[in-house]
């Protein structure tokens, strides 16, 4: 039972990050492009702890960490854009 | 079954996001795509039993490039700031014959290694055999800096010459004001710093220790420990500097050094090249290369010969 | 299946619940501030269902140790980023939005 849940739950972490996609193609500023992203580094660590507990590989534990160690640098480089221009830079 | 559909979905999303990283109606959402196929990539390496890959994609992916190419991108606006269209390279009608070529290619290659006999006696097996007299318990670790040990030295090497040519090709400008991103006091930052900043030091050297026996090694701890040199770099507590520093520069050479004089020191007795004496040479050897490597890194990141730490408040 | 294996099945499928609701208000709420509110707090909520779900289910303390880690340090994470994202949003003279069926 368990070994067909943690899969599944795998597979629907990751379908919720495909849909989680559509905002950043529907936008409309850089900063809800960049949320989504957000979203992408909190499922993948999910995702990536139910695979440790289902494949036995608790390296990838510390795969996880090292992921949500590491998220805020691309918010931090991302605060960097110029503010206040942002639909000029991304609407084409 | 559900196994297979997880795989078959993942593989769909990486040449989904693969195609849109190249190919999205604007850079910024080439850059997310990106960010976002690393992260699809390091799933796709731990479906693939590569918990090793997966770190080094994981520590790269998240810590390195992603904010490499948003500060780039911030760098083009800055350069051309009514022109941001003229940004994308125009597209290539070769694009599409050279992308289904290559996609041949490797549906070749790979139906051809699915239908290959097994070979009897692969490098792997010949790995493990020959691992337990090493004292190591990682085959990877082994195969680097044992059993191939001259390609992770030429590595190494390359590493050093991408920075050296990098530098060549910078331009002077006042980085030290573009890199910061944001006002220093800005709240929280300092907080998570004070939090993270520790913590990666602590799981890099963890990393290091741990790649004797299980997951990890000089090139994960290096990028985690180069990630930690982005993020201080990016909230202005380390910045560019043109000064050259004896202990920079140190840095960056001690890991090609000692690997390259612990691998001739056998020749002294008798041994072959690059025969390492034991345990302690390759966790020297190690140490060095991870403190090159996240140097380099760091050093590739700021664009600069040299850093100096800067002091707010 | 013990019951010990039953109680970590459903903390796991409340944290997918709650990762879906993030992901809901991710494509449906109207505006960035909303968004981020959605999303900062229902997937760490998830991811913490998860980590203890996954706990109970390895039965070993060194593991739940490293989940709690993981969680606290994606909870950091998670705050600084929607902080800075906000901000952001907010210099860039984004208003947020009134109540009333705006959604784009």
């Amino acid at each position: 039972m368990i070994d067909i849940a943690l899969p599944a739950i795998v597979l629907f972490l990751i379908i919720n990050l495909i849909a989680g996609m559509l905002r950043v193609y529907r936008g409309p500023t850089l900063a809800d492009r960049m949320l989504a992203a957000l979203l992408f580094s909190t499922t993948t660590v999910a995702a990536l702890l139910v695979l440790a507990e289902w494949m036995q590989l608790p390296s990838l534990r510390n795969v996880a960490l090292l992921i949500v160690m590491l998220a805020s640098i691309l918010s931090l480089a991302f605060v960097g854009l110029p503010a206040g221009r942002e639909e000029a830079a991304d609407e084409q | 079954m559900i196994g297979l559909a997880l795989d078959l979905l993942i593989i769909v999303s990486l040449i989904g996001l693969a195609i849109q990283s190249i190919n999205a109606a604007s850079l910024f959402r080439g850059i997310l795509h990106f960010v976002v196929l690393g992260l699809a990539m390091s799933l796709a390496w731990a479906r693939l039993d590569a918990p090793d890959l997966a770190m080094a994609e994981a520590a790269i992916g998240a810590g390195v490039t992603g904010a490499l190419m948003m500060i780039a991108y911030r760098r083009l606006i800055e350069i051309q700031p009514d022109q941001e269209s003229s940004l994308r390279p125009p597209p290539s009608r070769l694009a599409v014959p050279i992308a289904l070529a290559a996609g041949a290619l490797v549906g070749v290659i790979g139906l051809a290694a699915i239908q290959a006999e097994p070979m009897p006696a692969l490098a792997g097996t010949a790995v493990l055999e020959n691992l337990g007299s090493t004292g190591l318990g990682n085959p990877i670790t082994g195969v680097l800096l044992l059993f191939r040990g001259f390609d992770t030295l030429l590595e190494i090497t390359v590493l050093l010459a991408a920075l050296l040519s990098a530098q060549a090709v910078t331009r002077q400008v006042d980085l030290d004001q573009s890199l910061t991103t944001q006002d220093p006091d800005t709240p929280l930052v300092g907080a998570l710093l004070a939090i993270v900043v520790p913590l990666t030091v602590l799981v890099s050297v963890h990393l290091l220790k741990a790649g004797g026996q299980e997951t990890g090694g000089a090139f994960q701890a290096g990028a985690v420990l180069a990630a930690c040199g982005v993020l201080l770099v990016l909230t202005g507590r380390l910045g560019a500097s043109r000064q050259y520093s004896p202990l920079v520069n140190t840095g960056l050479l001690v890991g090609l050094l000692s690997f390259i004089l612990i691998g001739l020191a056998p020749l002294l007795w008798g041994q072959p090249l690059l025969a390492l004496p034991g345990l302690w040479a390759i966790y020297w050897i190690e140490s060095a290369m991870m403190i090159s490597i996240a140097l380099t890194l760091v050093l590739l990141f700021a664009g600069a010969g040299s850093l100096k730490r800067r002091d707010h408040g | 299946m013990t019951i010990a294996d039953s109680i970590a099945l459903i903390l796991l499928l409340a944290g997918c619940a709650f990762y879906l609701a993030g992901t809901i208000g991710l494509l449906r709420f109207p505006d960035v501030y909303c968004r981020l509110h959605a999303l900062a707090k229902a997937d760490n909520t998830g991811l913490c269902l998860i980590c203890v779900g996954l706990a109970i289910l390895s039965a070993d303390w060194q593991v739940a140790a490293i989940l709690a880690l993981v969680w606290l340090v994606g909870l950091l994470a998670a705050t600084v980023s929607a902080h800075l994202i906000a901000r952001h949003a907010h210099s860039a003279g984004r208003v947020p939005a009134r109540s009333g069926p705006s959604r784009r």
